[in-house]
């Protein structure tokens, strides 16, 4: 991986109180060299990658289930990403679904770190055999 | 260990592979490479047309080109994985993920490389979610650093 | 003013020719634009649109186009294109293209791109968007006023039209060659044939492949793609100005099938990678059965397709299959009729599906004076095309016809 640029994408969980404002302005802090831009969602942040890693340590520690991350390809501003230059690229709409699920992986992950380590394993459903449909059918006759 | 996510742009993915200790890959870090690498005053999105033939290994000339310049993307991801954790309903898959073609040939291929695999369901609800979240969380610890 | 030429795509990022959609589009002064939609729009557009493809960047498509049909969203032209070879986008491209042109006012070309897709095969067809949305009043010109010339600069032949005050007054062409001394050649034949002198011409309008070098010799008035100037002289020649047609113009090269209404393309589709679906296929087959091609024409209406067995459209094997038919004992007029029902049906398949055929279809192009072509046209379609007179002067007509209205 280039070791030149990291650029990160930061998302606050629509259930948390910690506004984008309130972010950037953390973020910008914690380490010399990190460029912050704030966005509708959170903000995205970039500088090297050793920086970076300093930086995700830091979020995760302050924000630990509210603020989500990921890399992001295109570099902060960068006209050929950018929404106001010819409007939003396909992901756009995903990162807005992704976003709307955060609540749920928030208190998922929260209910883990009180100790709620259980879950129900998924059961499969299986199709009505055809001959459990048939006799149901007959009974409307 | 390098786990591949699916969707390979999925945030949610890719910040709990992370959160839980493990190195994510995602399309996201190749096609940063390829913006800040390409010499040129503004390069190809995303993919360049060497790209897309090299993507003939995965898929043949038949195959439409957005599928072989996808898989030339997540193909080698898919060969350097040690892991892989797929969403198997995903409601949001746009973008990169919008093709549904790529999205099967990449699992299959996924499941031929026979490495560790963990298949979730996407959540409807907080009891879901705490089931996903959670059968991620095990299949990552169980995952040998 | 920039034109903002709505893409609905699928496929273009990963294919590596998003950047040379942007380059053609900037070329010609206009910008791609995707308008924005939420995921909610998704969902509700899908309901609205009544096709819910498994692929999601189809349905974000989908989307996009319902939010310019619902005025939601800005854009002065759209361009709807997805992967070659791919079933599921080509049902949705041609769905929305009719979705769009139901709702909307807008022009809309379709395009299927491979990722050899380079931004020059594009031009014409983003120009044509363009010259549609930016010179509306020019194209509502329907009478040719003062004396003007039109030069139609195509691929096999140079054409040139001299009109006065709405009537042909000279008219001559040449096969191409050197694209400023075929011109010459055929503007001089024409100025003789009209009794005028070069100084007497008010104002010339260029076309056709090599219009930017004759735009520039001859300092011409109008220099303009073939799309909207072929679509002009079409509806001029065969008079139907006013309401809808269907235009399909076989050339040298390439073929476009464009829609029109009030003279105007409101959707049209060029081809132009296969010589099998083009005037070259009829060329070289001609050529080979040692027949002057004016000639091909009267031997195919007198023959039977059916009895010439062809396996292959492509213009080295089907031409060789035409051969072998012929060695088999057949008539000259049966493999003739085969040669032009090849055409005819590749049109069909290729340009035609593309399009919503609209009546009356005007068959125009050098190749429509081919009588065999224009009845297999007409028995693909089902119906006889119109063929106006000078039908291979589409381009010049329409040149002259325009360049009027720079006066």
């Amino acid at each position: 991986m280039s070791e030149a640029r990291v650029t990160r994408l930061l998302m606050i969980s629509p259930d948390s109180m910690v506004t984008p404002d309130q972010l950037v302005r953390n973020v910008q802090t914690m380490a010399p060299g990190i460029n912050v831009k704030e966005t509708c969602y959170g903000c995205l942040a970039e500088s090297d990658a050793r920086t970076m890693e300093v930086v995700i340590a830091k979020v995760r520690e302050q924000y630990r289930n509210e603020v989500f991350s990921k890399v992001r390809g295109f570099p902060v501003g960068d006209p050929r990403r950018c929404r106001a230059q010819h409007g939003t690229r396909p992901g756009f709409a995903q990162l807005e679904a992704e976003w709307a699920t955060l609540p749920l992986i928030q208190s998922a992950l929260d209910a883990i770190d009180a100790g709620d380590t259980d879950y129900d394993t998924p059961v499969e459903k299986k199709p009505l055999p055809v001959r459990e449909l048939k006799q149901i059918s007959e009974a409307f006759r | 260990m390098k786990v591949f996510i699916d969707p390979p742009n999925s945030m949610i993915l890719f910040d709990l592979v992370e959160r839980f200790g493990h190195e994510p890959l995602s399309s996201m870090a190749l096609i940063q490479e390829k913006v800040d690498n390409i010499e040129v005053d503004m390069p190809p999105m995303n993919v360049t047309l060497d790209d897309v033939v090299k993507g003939l290994k995965y898929a043949g000339v038949e195959v439409p080109s957005g599928i072989r310049g996808r898989l030339a993307i997540w193909g080698p991801m898919i060969e350097a994985a040690d892991a892989a954790i797929i969403i198997d309903n995903p409601p949001f898959s746009f973008g990169c993920v919008g093709c549904d073609r790529s999205n099967e040939l990449t699992k299959y291929l996924i499941k031929r490389r026979k490495i560790p695999t963990l298949t979730v369901q996407y959540p409807n609800d907080e009891e879901e979610a705490k089931t996903m979240v959670g059968q991620i969380r095990d299949f990552l610890g169980g995952l040998k650093q | 003013m920039t034109i903002r030429i709505a893409q609905l795509s699928c496929g273009t990022e990963y294919s590596g020719v998003q950047y040379e959609i942007e380059s053609a589009a900037r070329s010609v002064g206009a910008k791609i634009v995707y308008p924005d939609v939420s995921y909610d729009q998704v969902k509700n557009a899908l309901e609205r649109f009544g096709f819910t493809p498994k692929s999601p960047q189809l349905q974000l498509m989908i989307a996009r186009a319902v939010s310019i049909a619902d005025g939601l969203y800005d854009a002065d032209a759209v361009f709807i294109t997805t992967c070659f070879r791919c079933a599921e986008a080509a049902l949705v491209r041609n769905e929305l293209r009719r979705f769009i042109q139901e709702n909307t006012r807008l022009p809309v070309v379709t395009y299927s791109f491979t990722e050899r897709l380079k931004a020059s095969q594009l031009l014409t067809r983003m120009e044509a968007l363009v010259t549609i949305v930016s010179r509306k009043e020019l194209l509502a010109r329907e009478r040719q006023t003062g004396i003007t010339a039109g030069l139609d600069s195509g691929s096999s032949t140079t054409k040139c039209v001299i009109m006065e005050n709405n009537k042909i007054i000279g008219k001559a062409w040449t096969a191409s060659g050197d694209v400023v001394q075929c011109a010459t050649e055929v503007l001089e034949e024409a100025m003789k044939m009209a009794g005028i002198e070069f100084k007497q011409i008010e104002a010339i309008g260029t076309t056709g492949y090599g219009r930017f070098t004759l735009g520039t010799h001859f300092n011409a008035k109008l220099v303009q793609e073939e799309l909207t100037v072929n679509s002009k002289g079409a509806v001029w020649l065969a008079d139907r100005q006013r309401g809808e047609a269907t235009i399909i113009d076989i050339g040298g090269m390439d073929n476009k099938a464009i829609t029109v209404r009030d003279g105007v393309p409101d959707n049209f589709t060029m081809g132009g990678i296969c010589a099998g679906a083009s005037g070259r296929f009829l060329e070289m087959t001609a050529r080979r059965l040692k027949v002057p091609i004016d000639q091909l024409g009267a031997y195919a209406v007198k023959g039977n397709w059916v009895n010439a067995k062809m396996n292959s459209y492509c213009s080295v094997f089907g031409i060789q299959d035409l051969v072998t038919t012929l060695g088999a004992g057949k008539s000259f007029e049966d493999v003739a009729a085969a040669a032009c029902h090849s055409v005819a049906e590749q049109v069909y398949e290729q340009q035609l599906q593309e399009v919503d055929v609209r009546h009356p279809i005007i068959e125009v192009g050098g190749t429509s004076l081919n009588a065999g072509l224009v009845k297999a046209i007409g028995e693909v379609l089902g119906e006889p095309p119109i063929v106006p007179p000078d039908s291979q002067y589409i381009g010049a007509v329409g040149g002259a016809l325009l360049s009027s209205g720079c006066l």
